[in-house]
Protein backbone atom coordinates (compact mmCIF):
# COMPACT_ATOMS: atom_id res chain seq x y z
CA UNK A 1 0.00 0.00 0.00
CA UNK A 2 0.98 3.76 -0.89
CA UNK A 3 1.20 6.35 1.31
CA UNK A 4 -0.93 8.21 -0.91
CA UNK A 5 -3.61 5.17 -0.54
CA UNK A 6 -2.98 4.96 3.47
CA UNK A 7 -3.53 8.52 4.23
CA UNK A 8 -6.67 9.30 1.52
CA UNK A 9 -9.33 7.94 4.08
CA UNK A 10 -7.97 10.48 6.57
CA UNK A 11 -8.28 13.64 3.86
CA UNK A 12 -11.12 12.45 2.79
CA UNK A 13 -13.00 12.29 6.85
CA UNK A 14 -10.98 15.81 6.91
CA UNK A 15 -13.23 17.76 3.97
CA UNK A 16 -16.01 15.37 3.78
CA UNK A 17 -16.94 15.37 7.29
CA UNK A 18 -17.04 19.24 7.62
CA UNK A 19 -18.50 19.55 4.41
CA UNK A 20 -21.53 17.08 5.58
CA UNK A 21 -21.67 19.25 8.75
CA UNK A 22 -22.83 22.32 6.57
CA UNK A 23 -24.90 20.54 4.04
CA UNK A 24 -26.89 19.58 7.61
CA UNK A 25 -26.78 22.75 8.99
CA UNK A 26 -27.97 24.28 6.03
CA UNK A 27 -31.10 21.94 5.81
CA UNK A 28 -31.63 22.78 9.35
CA UNK A 29 -31.95 26.20 8.59
CA UNK A 30 -34.26 25.25 5.71
CA UNK A 31 -36.32 23.01 7.85
CA UNK A 32 -36.37 25.88 10.69
CA UNK A 33 -37.84 28.65 8.04
CA UNK A 34 -40.82 26.01 7.03
CA UNK A 35 -41.50 24.76 10.81
CA UNK A 36 -41.21 28.12 12.58
CA UNK A 37 -44.77 29.28 12.63
CA UNK A 38 -45.65 25.51 13.70
CA UNK A 39 -43.43 26.03 16.38
CA UNK A 40 -44.66 29.31 17.34
CA UNK A 41 -48.27 27.27 17.32
CA UNK A 42 -47.08 24.45 19.53
CA UNK A 43 -45.52 27.59 22.41
CA UNK A 44 -48.76 28.99 22.82
CA UNK A 45 -50.81 26.38 22.98
CA UNK A 46 -48.21 24.15 25.12
CA UNK A 47 -48.04 27.18 27.83
CA UNK A 48 -51.15 26.90 29.24
CA UNK A 49 -51.87 24.48 32.63
CA UNK A 50 -49.64 25.16 35.67
CA UNK A 51 -51.08 22.59 37.35
CA UNK A 52 -50.94 19.55 34.67
CA UNK A 53 -47.07 21.08 33.92
CA UNK A 54 -46.77 20.32 38.03
CA UNK A 55 -47.19 17.04 38.11
CA UNK A 56 -46.05 15.95 34.62
CA UNK A 57 -42.65 17.66 35.89
CA UNK A 58 -42.19 14.34 38.36
CA UNK A 59 -40.73 16.52 41.04
CA UNK A 60 -38.29 18.93 38.67
CA UNK A 61 -41.04 21.32 38.94
CA UNK A 62 -38.42 24.31 40.59
CA UNK A 63 -36.26 23.31 37.74
CA UNK A 64 -39.38 23.69 35.56
CA UNK A 65 -39.87 27.08 37.29
CA UNK A 66 -36.59 28.13 36.30
CA UNK A 67 -36.90 27.34 32.99
CA UNK A 68 -39.86 29.51 32.49
CA UNK A 69 -38.78 32.10 34.05
CA UNK A 70 -35.61 32.35 31.93
CA UNK A 71 -37.65 32.06 29.11
CA UNK A 72 -40.10 35.54 30.19
CA UNK A 73 -37.03 36.96 30.30
CA UNK A 74 -35.74 36.31 26.97
CA UNK A 75 -39.67 36.63 25.87
CA UNK A 76 -39.43 40.16 27.06
CA UNK A 77 -35.87 41.10 26.65
CA UNK A 78 -36.68 39.80 23.11
CA UNK A 79 -39.93 42.71 22.52
CA UNK A 80 -38.84 45.42 25.12
CA UNK A 81 -38.31 48.50 23.33
CA UNK A 82 -39.54 47.44 19.17
CA UNK A 83 -42.67 49.17 17.90
CA UNK A 84 -46.25 47.45 18.53
CA UNK A 85 -44.07 45.39 20.74
CA UNK A 86 -46.53 42.34 22.03
CA UNK A 87 -46.31 40.88 25.31
CA UNK A 88 -49.26 38.46 24.72
CA UNK A 89 -47.59 35.65 26.45
CA UNK A 90 -45.76 37.30 28.99
CA UNK A 91 -48.81 36.21 31.79
CA UNK A 92 -48.66 32.82 30.98
CA UNK A 93 -45.06 32.57 31.56
CA UNK A 94 -45.04 34.57 34.37
CA UNK A 95 -48.31 32.33 35.65
CA UNK A 96 -46.42 29.03 34.43
CA UNK A 97 -43.08 30.05 36.44
CA UNK A 98 -45.02 30.82 39.33
CA UNK A 99 -47.51 28.25 39.55
CA UNK A 100 -44.49 25.30 39.32
CA UNK A 101 -42.39 27.59 42.38
CA UNK A 102 -44.75 29.74 44.16
CA UNK A 103 -41.49 30.84 46.16
CA UNK A 104 -40.16 32.08 42.82
CA UNK A 105 -39.12 35.67 44.36
CA UNK A 106 -37.63 36.74 41.30
CA UNK A 107 -40.62 35.92 38.83
CA UNK A 108 -43.60 38.25 41.07
CA UNK A 109 -40.82 41.21 41.48
CA UNK A 110 -38.88 41.41 38.08
CA UNK A 111 -42.45 40.21 36.07
CA UNK A 112 -44.58 42.60 38.02
CA UNK A 113 -42.51 45.64 36.73
CA UNK A 114 -42.50 43.65 33.15
CA UNK A 115 -46.32 43.75 33.16
CA UNK A 116 -46.84 46.86 34.87
CA UNK A 117 -44.36 48.81 32.07
CA UNK A 118 -46.56 51.02 29.68
CA UNK A 119 -45.61 51.80 25.97
CA UNK A 120 -43.51 49.61 24.58
CA UNK A 121 -41.28 49.05 27.80
CA UNK A 122 -43.98 46.41 28.84
CA UNK A 123 -47.40 44.99 28.79
CA UNK A 124 -49.11 47.82 30.20
CA UNK A 125 -51.30 45.40 32.19
CA UNK A 126 -50.77 46.82 36.09
CA UNK A 127 -54.54 44.52 36.89
CA UNK A 128 -51.91 41.37 36.29
CA UNK A 129 -49.15 42.94 37.91
CA UNK A 130 -51.09 43.49 41.19
CA UNK A 131 -52.58 39.92 40.63
CA UNK A 132 -49.00 38.57 40.12
CA UNK A 133 -48.24 40.50 43.29
CA UNK A 134 -51.14 39.42 45.22
CA UNK A 135 -50.55 35.87 44.45
CA UNK A 136 -47.18 35.92 45.69
CA UNK A 137 -48.09 37.53 48.95
CA UNK A 138 -50.36 34.33 49.30
CA UNK A 139 -47.67 32.43 48.17
CA UNK A 140 -45.11 33.99 50.96
CA UNK A 141 -46.56 35.91 53.77
CA UNK A 142 -43.05 36.32 55.22
CA UNK A 143 -41.59 38.17 52.01
CA UNK A 144 -42.49 41.83 53.21
CA UNK A 145 -40.84 42.85 49.76
CA UNK A 146 -43.79 42.08 48.00
CA UNK A 147 -46.24 44.25 50.02
CA UNK A 148 -44.23 47.30 48.88
CA UNK A 149 -44.20 46.38 45.73
CA UNK A 150 -47.86 45.88 45.56
CA UNK A 151 -47.92 49.46 47.03
CA UNK A 152 -45.56 50.85 44.79
CA UNK A 153 -48.02 49.20 41.53
CA UNK A 154 -50.81 51.29 43.86
CA UNK A 155 -49.39 54.65 44.46
CA UNK A 156 -46.93 55.24 40.77
CA UNK A 157 -49.26 52.94 38.32
CA UNK A 158 -52.80 53.38 39.57
CA UNK A 159 -52.24 56.29 41.76
CA UNK A 160 -54.17 54.28 44.58
CA UNK A 161 -53.07 56.65 47.49
CA UNK A 162 -55.69 54.61 49.99
CA UNK A 163 -55.18 51.07 48.64
CA UNK A 164 -50.94 52.41 48.37
CA UNK A 165 -50.89 53.14 52.09
CA UNK A 166 -52.63 49.94 53.09
CA UNK A 167 -49.83 47.60 51.11
CA UNK A 168 -47.39 49.67 52.79
CA UNK A 169 -49.31 49.14 56.06
CA UNK A 170 -50.05 45.68 55.63
CA UNK A 171 -46.28 45.11 54.23
CA UNK A 172 -44.87 46.55 57.60
CA UNK A 173 -46.50 43.70 60.05
CA UNK A 174 -43.93 41.71 58.99
CA UNK A 175 -41.52 41.39 61.93
CA UNK A 176 -39.12 41.21 59.39
CA UNK A 177 -39.99 45.17 57.66
CA UNK A 178 -37.50 47.86 58.23
CA UNK A 179 -38.77 51.05 60.23
CA UNK A 180 -38.90 52.70 56.71
CA UNK A 181 -42.16 50.54 55.48
CA UNK A 182 -44.54 52.28 58.06
CA UNK A 183 -43.44 55.37 57.49
CA UNK A 184 -44.60 55.03 53.83
CA UNK A 185 -47.58 53.81 55.02
CA UNK A 186 -48.60 56.83 57.14
CA UNK A 187 -46.53 59.54 54.58
CA UNK A 188 -48.80 57.60 51.52
CA UNK A 189 -51.47 58.07 53.55
CA UNK A 190 -51.02 61.74 54.19
CA UNK A 191 -49.50 62.91 51.13
CA UNK A 192 -50.43 60.91 47.99
CA UNK A 193 -49.15 62.27 44.86
CA UNK A 194 -46.23 64.41 46.31
CA UNK A 195 -43.05 64.97 45.04
CA UNK A 196 -41.46 63.75 48.04
CA UNK A 197 -43.72 60.52 48.40
CA UNK A 198 -42.49 59.85 45.12
CA UNK A 199 -38.83 60.48 45.36
CA UNK A 200 -39.08 58.51 48.85
CA UNK A 201 -40.76 55.55 46.84
CA UNK A 202 -38.36 55.27 43.96
CA UNK A 203 -35.72 55.68 46.30
CA UNK A 204 -35.93 52.62 48.29
CA UNK A 205 -36.89 50.65 44.77
CA UNK A 206 -33.74 51.71 44.01
CA UNK A 207 -32.14 50.90 47.38
CA UNK A 208 -34.01 47.10 47.66
CA UNK A 209 -32.81 45.67 44.16
CA UNK A 210 -29.51 45.19 42.70
CA UNK A 211 -30.45 44.82 39.11
CA UNK A 212 -28.64 46.97 36.74
CA UNK A 213 -31.99 47.60 34.97
CA UNK A 214 -34.40 48.84 37.42
CA UNK A 215 -31.71 50.68 39.34
CA UNK A 216 -31.18 52.97 36.08
CA UNK A 217 -35.34 52.70 35.51
CA UNK A 218 -35.53 54.24 39.16
CA UNK A 219 -32.25 56.60 38.48
CA UNK A 220 -34.21 57.99 35.51
CA UNK A 221 -37.77 58.60 37.18
CA UNK A 222 -35.83 60.06 39.91
CA UNK A 223 -34.09 62.45 37.86
CA UNK A 224 -36.93 62.92 36.27
CA UNK A 225 -38.66 64.15 39.03
CA UNK A 226 -36.60 66.23 40.17
CA UNK A 227 -36.78 68.23 36.58
CA UNK A 228 -40.48 68.16 36.98
CA UNK A 229 -39.95 69.39 40.51
CA UNK A 230 -37.83 72.21 39.23
CA UNK A 231 -40.24 73.34 36.51
CA UNK A 232 -43.18 73.65 38.96
CA UNK A 233 -41.38 76.12 41.25
CA UNK A 234 -40.05 78.11 38.29
CA UNK A 235 -43.23 77.87 36.67
CA UNK A 236 -44.26 79.43 40.28
CA UNK A 237 -41.97 81.61 40.25
CA UNK A 238 -42.51 83.15 36.97
CA UNK A 239 -45.64 84.02 38.10
CA UNK A 240 -44.59 85.86 40.76
CA UNK A 241 -42.22 87.63 38.16
CA UNK A 242 -45.75 88.72 36.19
CA UNK A 243 -47.08 90.28 39.42
CA UNK A 244 -43.91 92.67 39.87
CA UNK A 245 -43.09 93.61 36.00
CA UNK A 246 -45.99 92.92 34.10
CA UNK A 247 -45.02 90.80 31.60
CA UNK A 248 -43.89 86.94 31.42
CA UNK A 249 -39.49 85.88 32.26
CA UNK A 250 -37.89 85.18 29.25
CA UNK A 251 -35.14 83.22 30.87
CA UNK A 252 -34.14 81.88 34.28
CA UNK A 253 -31.76 84.81 34.40
CA UNK A 254 -34.38 87.31 34.63
CA UNK A 255 -35.84 85.32 37.70
CA UNK A 256 -32.14 85.73 39.11
CA UNK A 257 -31.88 89.71 39.12
CA UNK A 258 -35.44 90.07 40.24
CA UNK A 259 -33.76 88.23 43.25
CA UNK A 260 -36.32 85.22 43.04
CA UNK A 261 -33.74 82.88 42.65
CA UNK A 262 -30.06 82.03 43.95
CA UNK A 263 -28.98 80.72 41.50
CA UNK A 264 -29.52 78.98 37.95
CA UNK A 265 -31.51 76.21 37.98
CA UNK A 266 -30.53 73.29 35.44
CA UNK A 267 -31.70 69.92 34.35
CA UNK A 268 -29.66 66.91 35.12
CA UNK A 269 -27.82 66.88 32.05
CA UNK A 270 -26.36 70.38 33.40
CA UNK A 271 -28.31 72.56 30.87
CA UNK A 272 -30.51 75.95 32.11
CA UNK A 273 -34.13 75.55 31.82
CA UNK A 274 -35.70 77.55 29.41
CA UNK A 275 -39.07 79.51 29.39
CA UNK A 276 -41.69 79.78 26.39
CA UNK A 277 -44.02 82.42 25.19
CA UNK A 278 -46.47 80.92 27.26
CA UNK A 279 -44.08 81.38 30.86
CA UNK A 280 -43.94 77.74 31.02
CA UNK A 281 -40.70 76.77 31.56
CA UNK A 282 -39.15 73.94 29.66
CA UNK A 283 -36.15 71.87 29.22
CA UNK A 284 -33.16 73.53 26.98
CA UNK A 285 -33.17 71.95 23.47
CA UNK A 286 -29.61 70.99 23.59
CA UNK A 287 -30.25 69.17 26.30
CA UNK A 288 -30.49 65.37 25.50
CA UNK A 289 -32.24 64.41 28.85
CA UNK A 290 -35.75 63.40 28.58
CA UNK A 291 -38.52 63.52 31.30
CA UNK A 292 -39.49 60.22 31.68
CA UNK A 293 -43.48 59.71 31.27
CA UNK A 294 -46.14 59.92 33.80
CA UNK A 295 -48.12 56.34 34.51
CA UNK A 296 -51.16 56.64 32.75
CA UNK A 297 -53.86 54.10 33.67
CA UNK A 298 -54.15 50.87 32.71
CA UNK A 299 -55.91 49.20 30.64
CA UNK A 300 -59.44 48.04 31.28
CA UNK A 301 -58.79 43.74 32.69
CA UNK A 302 -59.87 41.46 29.74
CA UNK B 1 -24.16 -13.24 57.99
CA UNK B 2 -20.57 -14.12 56.54
CA UNK B 3 -18.42 -11.35 54.70
CA UNK B 4 -19.31 -12.36 51.22
CA UNK B 5 -21.75 -9.74 51.02
CA UNK B 6 -18.81 -7.20 51.20
CA UNK B 7 -16.44 -8.87 49.21
CA UNK B 8 -19.28 -9.02 46.44
CA UNK B 9 -20.00 -5.42 47.43
CA UNK B 10 -16.68 -3.94 46.43
CA UNK B 11 -15.82 -6.00 43.03
CA UNK B 12 -19.88 -4.73 41.91
CA UNK B 13 -18.18 -1.49 42.75
CA UNK B 14 -14.90 -2.18 41.05
CA UNK B 15 -16.41 -3.34 37.93
CA UNK B 16 -18.76 -0.41 37.06
CA UNK B 17 -15.75 1.62 37.89
CA UNK B 18 -13.65 -0.59 35.14
CA UNK B 19 -16.95 0.07 33.03
CA UNK B 20 -16.13 3.93 32.96
CA UNK B 21 -19.61 4.22 34.60
CA UNK B 22 -18.48 7.38 36.17
CA UNK B 23 -17.47 9.38 33.36
CA UNK B 24 -21.51 10.86 33.80
CA UNK B 25 -19.24 13.10 36.15
CA UNK B 26 -17.88 14.78 32.98
CA UNK B 27 -21.20 15.80 31.63
CA UNK B 28 -22.35 16.80 35.42
CA UNK B 29 -19.49 18.97 35.26
CA UNK B 30 -19.62 20.08 32.15
CA UNK B 31 -23.89 21.05 32.99
CA UNK B 32 -22.33 22.83 36.40
CA UNK B 33 -19.61 24.78 34.18
CA UNK B 34 -22.41 26.09 31.65
CA UNK B 35 -24.93 26.70 33.64
CA UNK B 36 -22.54 28.82 35.80
CA UNK B 37 -21.68 31.12 33.18
CA UNK B 38 -24.85 31.09 31.17
CA UNK B 39 -27.25 31.42 33.66
CA UNK B 40 -26.39 35.29 34.28
CA UNK B 41 -26.40 36.18 30.69
CA UNK B 42 -30.17 34.91 30.27
CA UNK B 43 -31.91 35.12 32.96
CA UNK B 44 -32.41 37.57 36.16
CA UNK B 45 -32.48 36.79 39.67
CA UNK B 46 -32.40 33.26 39.73
CA UNK B 47 -28.18 32.68 39.64
CA UNK B 48 -28.18 31.07 42.80
CA UNK B 49 -31.07 28.82 42.42
CA UNK B 50 -30.93 27.59 38.80
CA UNK B 51 -27.69 26.35 40.26
CA UNK B 52 -28.61 24.20 42.70
CA UNK B 53 -32.15 23.47 40.80
CA UNK B 54 -30.05 22.40 38.25
CA UNK B 55 -26.90 20.42 40.37
CA UNK B 56 -30.02 18.64 42.42
CA UNK B 57 -31.82 17.63 39.41
CA UNK B 58 -28.91 16.24 37.76
CA UNK B 59 -27.56 14.53 40.39
CA UNK B 60 -31.16 12.65 40.89
CA UNK B 61 -31.64 11.96 37.01
CA UNK B 62 -28.03 10.73 36.33
CA UNK B 63 -28.55 8.49 39.48
CA UNK B 64 -31.64 7.22 38.24
CA UNK B 65 -30.56 6.03 35.54
CA UNK B 66 -27.66 4.69 37.00
CA UNK B 67 -29.53 2.96 39.40
CA UNK B 68 -31.75 1.50 36.73
CA UNK B 69 -29.69 0.54 33.80
CA UNK B 70 -27.12 -0.87 36.01
CA UNK B 71 -29.40 -2.08 38.51
CA UNK B 72 -31.53 -4.25 36.01
CA UNK B 73 -28.27 -5.93 34.23
CA UNK B 74 -26.39 -7.11 38.08
CA UNK B 75 -27.88 -10.50 37.84
CA UNK B 76 -28.63 -10.96 34.30
CA UNK B 77 -25.11 -10.00 33.28
CA UNK B 78 -24.01 -12.61 35.95
CA UNK B 79 -25.88 -15.53 34.60
CA UNK B 80 -25.35 -14.33 30.49
CA UNK B 81 -21.18 -14.14 31.13
CA UNK B 82 -21.78 -17.26 33.73
CA UNK B 83 -19.64 -16.17 36.46
CA UNK B 84 -22.77 -16.48 38.64
CA UNK B 85 -22.48 -20.36 38.48
CA UNK B 86 -18.66 -19.95 39.59
CA UNK B 87 -19.37 -17.82 42.37
CA UNK B 88 -22.20 -20.03 43.77
CA UNK B 89 -20.06 -22.74 44.00
CA UNK B 90 -17.93 -20.88 46.50
CA UNK B 91 -19.68 -20.75 50.30
CA UNK B 92 -22.19 -17.84 49.01
CA UNK B 93 -25.93 -17.96 49.86
CA UNK B 94 -27.92 -16.57 46.84
CA UNK B 95 -29.60 -13.97 49.00
CA UNK B 96 -26.48 -12.52 49.94
CA UNK B 97 -25.30 -12.50 46.85
CA UNK B 98 -27.64 -10.48 46.14
CA UNK B 99 -26.87 -8.12 49.17
CA UNK B 100 -23.59 -7.98 47.78
CA UNK B 101 -24.53 -6.55 43.91
CA UNK B 102 -26.96 -4.58 45.98
CA UNK B 103 -24.20 -2.87 48.56
CA UNK B 104 -22.05 -2.51 45.39
CA UNK B 105 -24.23 -0.78 43.61
CA UNK B 106 -25.43 1.28 46.32
CA UNK B 107 -21.89 2.10 46.85
CA UNK B 108 -21.30 3.68 43.00
CA UNK B 109 -24.00 5.31 43.58
CA UNK B 110 -23.07 6.94 46.51
CA UNK B 111 -19.07 7.82 45.82
CA UNK B 112 -20.84 9.40 42.16
CA UNK B 113 -23.56 11.78 44.18
CA UNK B 114 -20.70 12.75 46.86
CA UNK B 115 -18.20 13.59 43.66
CA UNK B 116 -21.13 15.76 42.10
CA UNK B 117 -22.43 17.49 45.11
CA UNK B 118 -18.59 18.48 45.36
CA UNK B 119 -19.43 19.82 41.80
CA UNK B 120 -22.16 21.24 42.29
CA UNK B 121 -20.57 23.17 45.80
CA UNK B 122 -18.12 24.40 43.69
CA UNK B 123 -20.42 25.69 41.47
CA UNK B 124 -22.26 27.90 43.68
CA UNK B 125 -18.70 29.03 45.60
CA UNK B 126 -17.81 29.69 41.11
CA UNK B 127 -21.55 32.02 41.09
CA UNK B 128 -20.06 34.21 43.92
CA UNK B 129 -22.69 32.48 46.63
CA UNK B 130 -21.11 32.40 50.26
CA UNK B 131 -21.63 29.05 52.22
CA UNK B 132 -24.76 29.64 54.82
CA UNK B 133 -26.13 27.39 57.46
CA UNK B 134 -29.40 26.73 55.20
CA UNK B 135 -27.09 25.00 53.28
CA UNK B 136 -27.60 22.23 55.08
CA UNK B 137 -31.01 21.81 53.58
CA UNK B 138 -29.44 21.03 50.13
CA UNK B 139 -27.04 18.31 51.53
CA UNK B 140 -30.97 17.44 53.22
CA UNK B 141 -31.76 17.32 49.82
CA UNK B 142 -29.05 15.02 48.59
CA UNK B 143 -29.79 12.71 50.99
CA UNK B 144 -32.98 11.92 50.12
CA UNK B 145 -31.96 11.42 46.57
CA UNK B 146 -29.49 9.15 47.63
CA UNK B 147 -32.48 7.06 49.86
CA UNK B 148 -34.50 7.34 46.50
CA UNK B 149 -31.84 5.66 44.82
CA UNK B 150 -31.46 3.19 47.03
CA UNK B 151 -35.21 2.34 46.49
CA UNK B 152 -34.84 2.35 43.11
CA UNK B 153 -31.70 -0.20 42.95
CA UNK B 154 -33.68 -2.49 45.36
CA UNK B 155 -36.30 -2.36 42.50
CA UNK B 156 -34.28 -2.95 39.37
CA UNK B 157 -32.60 -5.86 41.28
CA UNK B 158 -35.59 -7.51 42.15
CA UNK B 159 -37.25 -7.16 38.63
CA UNK B 160 -33.14 -8.68 37.51
CA UNK B 161 -33.73 -11.55 39.32
CA UNK B 162 -37.32 -13.32 37.25
CA UNK B 163 -36.94 -10.69 33.85
CA UNK B 164 -35.05 -9.74 30.98
CA UNK B 165 -32.98 -6.31 31.57
CA UNK B 166 -35.68 -4.94 28.82
CA UNK B 167 -38.23 -5.98 30.73
CA UNK B 168 -36.92 -4.60 34.59
CA UNK B 169 -36.48 -1.70 32.91
CA UNK B 170 -39.91 -1.51 31.94
CA UNK B 171 -41.28 -2.79 35.25
CA UNK B 172 -38.82 -0.58 37.55
CA UNK B 173 -39.70 2.63 35.46
CA UNK B 174 -43.28 1.68 35.78
CA UNK B 175 -43.09 1.40 39.67
CA UNK B 176 -41.30 4.77 39.39
CA UNK B 177 -43.47 6.90 37.51
CA UNK B 178 -46.50 5.08 39.71
CA UNK B 179 -44.87 5.81 43.12
CA UNK B 180 -44.37 9.49 42.05
CA UNK B 181 -48.09 9.54 41.17
CA UNK B 182 -49.43 7.82 44.05
CA UNK B 183 -50.91 11.00 45.98
CA UNK B 184 -53.14 11.67 42.58
CA UNK B 185 -53.83 8.09 42.43
CA UNK B 186 -55.50 8.45 46.01
CA UNK B 187 -57.11 11.36 45.40
CA UNK B 188 -58.44 10.59 42.26
CA UNK B 189 -59.70 7.44 44.28
CA UNK B 190 -61.59 9.95 46.54
CA UNK B 191 -63.14 12.43 43.61
CA UNK B 192 -65.22 9.33 42.76
CA UNK B 193 -66.79 9.09 46.06
CA UNK B 194 -67.15 5.18 45.34
CA UNK B 195 -66.12 3.45 48.38
CA UNK B 196 -64.47 0.38 46.41
CA UNK B 197 -62.65 2.08 44.47
CA UNK B 198 -61.38 5.02 47.29
CA UNK B 199 -60.20 1.75 49.23
CA UNK B 200 -58.55 0.11 45.97
CA UNK B 201 -56.66 3.54 45.42
CA UNK B 202 -55.85 3.89 49.30
CA UNK B 203 -54.23 0.14 48.73
CA UNK B 204 -52.21 1.09 46.17
CA UNK B 205 -51.29 4.23 47.73
CA UNK B 206 -49.98 2.69 50.29
CA UNK B 207 -48.28 -0.54 48.08
CA UNK B 208 -46.14 1.45 45.87
CA UNK B 209 -43.15 3.09 46.76
CA UNK B 210 -43.86 6.82 47.21
CA UNK B 211 -41.28 8.52 45.76
CA UNK B 212 -42.83 12.11 46.21
CA UNK B 213 -41.47 11.65 49.41
CA UNK B 214 -37.68 12.24 48.21
CA UNK B 215 -38.98 15.91 46.95
CA UNK B 216 -36.72 18.23 48.77
CA UNK B 217 -35.29 20.27 45.52
CA UNK B 218 -37.41 22.85 45.78
CA UNK B 219 -37.33 23.27 49.53
CA UNK B 220 -33.30 23.34 49.48
CA UNK B 221 -32.95 25.50 46.35
CA UNK B 222 -35.09 28.09 48.89
CA UNK B 223 -33.23 27.34 52.07
CA UNK B 224 -36.24 26.65 54.18
CA UNK B 225 -35.48 24.24 56.92
CA UNK B 226 -36.31 20.25 56.30
CA UNK B 227 -37.57 19.13 59.40
CA UNK B 228 -35.41 16.59 61.28
CA UNK B 229 -38.48 14.22 61.58
CA UNK B 230 -38.82 13.70 58.27
CA UNK B 231 -34.96 12.72 57.15
CA UNK B 232 -35.56 9.85 60.04
CA UNK B 233 -39.17 8.87 59.00
CA UNK B 234 -38.10 8.97 55.19
CA UNK B 235 -34.79 6.90 55.96
CA UNK B 236 -37.10 4.16 58.04
CA UNK B 237 -39.43 4.39 55.16
CA UNK B 238 -36.30 3.40 52.37
CA UNK B 239 -35.28 1.26 55.08
CA UNK B 240 -38.00 -0.84 55.39
CA UNK B 241 -38.95 -0.78 51.72
CA UNK B 242 -35.73 -1.97 50.76
CA UNK B 243 -35.54 -4.82 53.10
CA UNK B 244 -38.86 -5.86 51.52
CA UNK B 245 -38.10 -5.95 48.16
CA UNK B 246 -34.55 -7.65 48.86
CA UNK B 247 -36.54 -9.89 50.35
CA UNK B 248 -38.42 -10.58 47.93
CA UNK B 249 -35.74 -10.27 45.62
CA UNK B 250 -34.09 -13.08 47.50
CA UNK B 251 -37.00 -15.19 47.65
CA UNK B 252 -37.62 -15.55 43.98
CA UNK B 253 -33.92 -15.84 42.82
CA UNK B 254 -33.65 -18.32 45.63
CA UNK B 255 -36.32 -20.49 43.93
CA UNK B 256 -35.05 -19.79 40.51
CA UNK B 257 -33.69 -22.55 37.83
CA UNK B 258 -29.89 -21.68 36.98
CA UNK B 259 -29.87 -24.74 34.96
Amino acid sequence: MTFSSQTRPVWSAIVGVPLLFALIALLQVRIDAQTRSVAQQKQEMLLRSGTLLRKLSLGYDSLLSDIYWTRAVQYYGARVGTPQANFELLWPMLDLATTLDPKLMAAYRFGAIFLSETGNAGAGRTDLAVQLIKRGIAANPDQWRLGTDLGFLYYWRLQDYPDAAAAYLEASKNPQAPAWVKLMAARVAEKGGSFETSRAIWFQLYDSTSDPNIRRKATEQLRGLRAREDQMQLDELAKQYQKSYRRLPVSTKELLEAGLLNGIPVDPEGFPYVFGPDGKSHLDPASSFVIPPEPSLPAAPK
Amino acid sequence: MSAMPAVVAINTFREAVRDRVLYNLIFFALLMIGASILVGEISVGIERLVIINLGLAAISIFGLIMAVFIGVGLVYKEIEKRTLYSLLAKPIRRGEFLVGKYGGLLLTLVVNTSLMTLGLAVALFYVGRPFLRSDASILIAVYFIVLELALVTALALFFSCFSSPVLSTLFTLGIYLTGMFAADIRDFGDLTRNPVVQGVARLLYYLVPNFHNFNAIAAAAHGETIPLTLVLHNTLYTLLYVTLVLLAASAVFSRRDLK
